[in-house]
């Protein structure tokens, strides 16, 4: 079950790869730029409201299709 | 590639030249002349050709003896020579060895200089001991030996720390050796020896963590930032990486995907989704069927899309995080029969049977008895996902009428 994984797994893994597939690229020595308004673009690009209760979407029509078929053939 | 042919008069002159532009840079302080006399990896032709000449003229030492000004640096002189000298004959481990030699002896004379002056020329050695050491390694391998130089390099780098990390203008550089280290032990998977540097950076109560570089505060907190996500410390590891994020500089896209992808996981972990232009943007798109899954409540779809990626998530560790999602999943199928069952009947809609569950799990594909179903309810409620208790008898899970679906948005669940 999801909640009860071990977790040293994690570490484990990197161990034997001698390698790290995401090392961060050097920026140059005097390279400089604005601090703020770049990363806005990728910073703005969340969504923390999506939990909505719209139940048209396709899935949730089947659902409710599966769900209601079952209740009547009870 | 064989060295092109010089006279030894030719060679004799490059040699001197290059004396007398390394003692000219230290007496007048030019650092930015320094770096490029230690850029050994950058292949200038600067470089290049004084390599040549020392390949020719076989006995540089004794043009240092020369003059004074420049056999009183014999000792970052002679090993730098040979260090050039071996690189450009291919023998990177021999080439390391004397680098690292000549990289002491400057670090030596750094400590004695009163001022930072030659800062930018001591983050050059910290980088080119890294990456020689990384091709001595290499070569090693190929050899069948041991490699062994990236962590001789990354105690040698562990000094060089120790002579910026106090007090004074010269701290100000301790940040980009940081890096360095971080390079060394994530590529080594000796992570764990972060852990000293980073308590030295982070308790200082003489440096405030914002006088340092933009560059080396970004590349920190995207270390920083992975080792909070691989101990799940999840609210932590978001601030580190959103700062990277949001402080990197917008030409180097390869870095912002780097970073997104440890800050997609972590912001999905407390219930924050990506948009589909940002995965698409930095081509992410393995996270595309995820966000999809949460969003439709689709545990099967989160399962096959973490099995399709598996061993892509493995890598960068962070399978397990998102393994963990199931449980926003599950809540958000449990929510989605809720609504349903609302638009029947007002009355009944918060009681629900776990049958019910059981049924929309098999549509999915997801064999589940009941029991089973209970189990992962209770877990649901007890981490808060769900308000409302169970009736254990009539096999149905009462919800409570107010708010039965907690938001974690921003909170980091307590795992």
């Amino acid at each position: 079950m999801a909640t009860e994984q071990p977790k040293p797994a994690t570490v484990d893994v990197k161990m034997d790869l001698f390698e790290d597939d995401d090392e961060f690229e050097e920026f140059d020595i005097d390279q400089e730029w604005e601090a703020k308004k770049e990363g806005k673009e990728a910073t703005q690009q969340w969504e923390d409201d999506w939990d909505d209760d719209d139940v048209n979407d396709d899935f949730s029509l089947q659902l409710k299709r599966e769900l209601e078929s079952n209740t009547e053939k009870k | 590639m064989a060295s092109a042919y010089i006279s030894m008069g030719e060679a004799h002159r490059r040699i001197t030249d290059f004396l007398n532009r390394f003692s000219d840079a230290v007496s007048s302080q030019d650092a930015k002349s320094l770096c490029l006399i230690f850029s050994i990896s950058s292949n200038s032709s600067f470089l290049l050709s004084l390599s040549d000449a020392l390949i020719t003229f076989q006995d540089a030492s004794r043009v240092m003896r020369q003059a004074d000004r420049y056999s009183q640096y014999a000792d970052i002189l002679l090993p730098l020579f040979r260090a050039l000298q071996s690189y450009r004959l291919k023998n990177l481990v021999e080439s390391y060895q004397a680098f690292e030699k000549a990289a002491n002896a400057f670090t030596q004379e750094f400590r004695n200089w009163e001022s930072a002056w030659a800062l930018e020329a001591l983050y050059v050695i910290a980088y080119e001991t890294r990456i020689l050491a990384e091709r001595a390694d290499r070569e090693l391998a190929s050899n069948g030996k041991t490699p062994e130089k990236l962590k001789g390099a990354g105690s040698f780098l562990m000094k060089v720390f120790g002579v910026l990390a106090g007090k004074g203008s010269k701290r100000v550089g301790a940040l980009y050796v940081t890096c360095q280290l971080f390079k060394i032990y994530f590529k080594l998977g000796t992570v764990h020896l972060c852990k000293s540097v980073t308590r030295s950076i982070e308790t200082a109560r003489i440096f405030d963590f914002e006088e340092f570089p933009l560059r080396d505060k970004v590349t920190y907190m995207y270390y920083t930032g992975r080792l909070e996500v691989y101990n799940e410390n999840f609210s932590a590891a978001d601030h580190k990486l959103s700062y990277a994020l949001s402080h990197c500089n917008p030409q180097k896209e390869r870095n912002i995907r780097m970073i997104l992808k440890y800050l997609i996981p972590v912001k999905l972990s407390i219930g924050i989704l990506p948009k589909t232009s940002l995965l698409e943007k930095y081509n992410l798109t393995e996270y595309n069927n995820i966000v999809l899954a949460l969003r439709r409540g689709d545990l099967r779809l989160l399962r096959c899309a973490l099995q399709e990626h598996e061993d892509q998530f493995l890598r960068s560790g962070v399978y397990l995080v998102l393994e963990k999602l199931e449980l926003q999943v599950y809540q958000r199928l449990l929510k989605k029969i809720y609504i349903i069952q609302k638009q029947k009947d007002q009355n009944k809609a918060h009681q629900i049977k776990l049958d019910l569950i059981v049924r929309a799990l098999k549509w999915l594909e997801i064999d589940m008895d009941v029991d089973e179903v209970e189990c992962i309810m209770s877990i649901l409620i007890y981490k808060n996902f769900v308000k409302g208790y169970f009736a254990h008898k009539s096999k149905v899970v009462v919800l409570s009428k107010q708010d039965p679906f907690p938001r974690l948005t921003g909170k980091a669940v307590n795992s």
